[in-house]
């Protein structure tokens, strides 16, 4: 009898959700095909019953009567899937590195190049006025090479392995991202200034978002690639077979399923990232939630208008998701959670 | 780590050194150079050569009421929101565990909103929320009460973006408190079953203690991600009205941008770190304690 009242709350609960899940995305798709009217006197629900649908509103926007619309729609899908195709990869070759290689970095190494690289570039910056990035650069080899000679030192004190490692990608997430895009502003502005323009370029974009998709990259694909069995590597490695020629042609196959799931997630993220790109971009470069969080301020009470670009920008998400929900029918993501 | 013990491998350092050194260079270099520029008062309109002022912009950010009011505002955001996150979530989860009719529909469903760009979702809040022509007042309406100005009161507009953040994440705590139901063993549940264990006993003594590591993960992380709130604030009230809704993040940002003071944005981010720092140990020494008290 109890357990008959849980699953009718249960049933009920999940009603409403679908429905608070649902009725605003539909509500948004409706309005896209509104005209103005429809709009300005009270919402309207229905087509057909409520008000006469136009495409008038995709008219507008791809005419680009209203200002490039083409132009944001092809920074954000190039920026997004170049950025998510490296960073997937070359979080995967971390991955792969952390699951199946021994690591050992002494805590006092890493103490050294803290010390190497903030005191070395207050030196050279601030006491030698050297520019930004020239302090930078000398500072990053010299603090390198310091802690990784200090590494080899026989130094007392305890050892980081391969989960502090793991840990200190991952970690990047836990600064709030103000803080590192503020510091990617002003290192990018001074970079510009010495010759090197990455403020509003494809490039400094992609740099900005591979860093970003990362952590995502390698946490997700350290737990899939821990599922691959080691047993045909190691068959593999037996036959002399490099290493590299291991990781291409065995790991990245087998671990496909988790390579998808992970570009999916690191996609969304990347996809509708908003801080860096309204920090670092200003015009040729802006990407879709840039010109979306515009049109607010320029278009007010224009939901014909808003609700195309909305949709626009979700569509690729709906798709994402749809994937990623097959996916996790299949347990593929129960994994992903130790 | 199932790996053989192989250090001597060199190729090792190939595979992880491309994505250590863009972290490096793109995360960890520019603080340093923000971290200096902290200390310093930079002026960019009309340029003026950085001048060590050493903890000035730190003093003047404490002492700065609008930096403690967007730090009361951000905190109340995020943990009403979370907790409104985690116990639908979990609800939902614990639902669609036991095979409410039509499960698969409602997951992509339900996944949905988190995939949304926040932006879109507070364009979205907006229309639904707005005082004449949005199905909200207007279902109030209906009701026979008055409208709403829900983004232009204080109260109700953080009440909103508290509404819009539950909306996108509790996809997210649903999603893991699923992965750690279908994780648990099922004999526990069965034998449970069999002595008669009554359901909601059955999720106090066993479910919920169980999935309580999980929680505190969940939890922590939702805490840490809301902490960044920025772009639901700038869609959907930009700050206002006055400051009232003004985000840690949206703060730095005006500081920063509008107002070009370099100095004192990188000395609020760093103080912003410093605060997420602290609150994450807290709150993780806490779950410690918890925990132990139930295992």
């Amino acid at each position: 009898m109890a357990e008959q009242g849980w699953k009718r709350i249960g049933v009920g609960l999940t009603l409403v959700w679908f429905f608070i899940c649902v009725f605003p995305l539909y509500f948004v798709f409706v309005t896209a095909f509104k005209p103005p009217i429809a709009v300005s006197q009270g919402p309207t629900y229905i087509p057909f019953v409520d008000f006469q649908p136009t495409l008038q509103a995709f008219r507008d926007a791809f005419s680009g009567l209203r200002g490039d619309f083409y132009g944001p729609i092809v920074s954000s899908l190039s920026i997004s899937f170049v950025a998510t195709v490296l960073s997937v990869f070359l979080g995967t070759m971390a991955a792969y590195a952390l699951v199946r290689f021994e690591f050992r970095v002494k805590l006092l190494a890493g103490i050294a190049f803290a010390v190497v690289s903030i005191g070395g570039f207050v030196l050279l910056e601030g006491v030698l006025a050297m520019s930004v990035p020239t302090a930078l650069g000398i500072v990053l080899v010299a603090s390198l090479v310091v802690s990784m000679a200090a590494n080899r030192l026989p130094l007392p004190g305890p050892a980081l392995g391969n989960r502090d490692i793991t840990f200190w990608f991952v970690s990047q997430r836990i600064f709030p991202p103000i803080v590192a895009a503020f510091a990617l502003f002003l290192l990018y502005a001074e970079l510009g200034r010495a010759g090197l323009p990455l403020l509003d370029t494809f490039a400094g974009m992609v740099l900005a978002y591979i860093a970003f998709g990362l952590p995502f990259a390698v946490w997700l694909m350290r737990d899939f690639l821990e599922a691959v069995p080691i047993e045909v590597e190691e068959a593999a490695l037996v036959d002399d077979i490099g290493r590299m020629r291991i990781f291409f042609q065995i790991v990245l196959p087998m671990a496909r399923p988790g390579l998808i799931a992970t570009s999916m997630v690191v996609l969304a993220f990347i996809w509708n990232e908003f801080l860096f790109a309204l920090l670092l971009t200003s015009g040729q470069w802006q990407t879709l939630p840039i010109l979306l969080a515009g049109q607010n301020s320029s278009r007010g009470d224009e939901w014909w208008a808003i609700a195309v670009a909305t949709l626009v920008t979700i569509i690729p998400m709906i798709i994402v998701a749809t994937i990623l929900g097959r996916m996790m029918r299949s347990g593929l993501l129960s994994g992903s959670i130790k | 780590m199932q790996a053989a013990p192989n250090r001597g491998d060199a190729v090792k350092y190939a595979f992880i050194w491309p994505a250590f050194l863009i972290v490096l260079v793109v995360t960890l270099f520019p603080l340093i150079y923000a971290l200096t520029v902290s200390f310093q008062a930079v002026r960019v309109v009309p340029p003026l050569p950085p001048r060590f002022v050493g903890f000035e912009n730190y003093e003047t950010i404490l002492s700065s009421a609008r930096f403690w009011g967007s730090m009361w505002t951000t905190t109340i955001i995020v943990v009403v929101s979370v907790v409104f996150q985690y116990v639908l979530g979990f609800a939902l989860a614990l639902a669609l565990h036991h095979n409410v009719r039509g499960a698969d529909l409602y997951r992509v469903t339900f996944l949905l909103p988190m995939f949304l760009a926040p932006v879109c979702v507070a364009l979205i809040a907006r229309m639904i929320f707005h005082p004449y022509l949005g199905p909200v007042n207007d279902a109030l309406d209906a009701m026979g009460f008055d409208y709403v100005p829900f983004l232009t009161e204080a109260w109700l507009a953080i009440g909103v973006l508290i509404v819009v953040e539950t909306w996108q994440w509790t996809p997210f705590v649903m999603l893991l408190m699923l992965a750690g139901l279908q994780s648990l063993p099922e004999e526990v549940f069965e034998a449970a079953r069999v002595d008669n264990v009554p359901a909601w006993r059955r999720f106090v003594d066993i479910t919920f203690p169980m999935l309580l590591p999980l929680s505190v993960a969940v939890i922590f992380i939702r805490l840490i991600e809301g902490f960044k709130v920025i772009d639901t604030v700038f869609v959907l009230t930009g700050g206002g009205p006055g400051t009232a809704t003004e985000t840690l993040t949206l703060f730095a940002y005006n500081e920063g941008f509008k107002k070009f003071n370099l100095g004192l944005t990188s000395a609020l981010s760093f103080t912003f770190l410093i605060v997420v720092i602290v609150s994450g140990t807290v709150y993780l020494l806490l779950a410690q304690r918890l925990l132990r008290r139930y295992a």
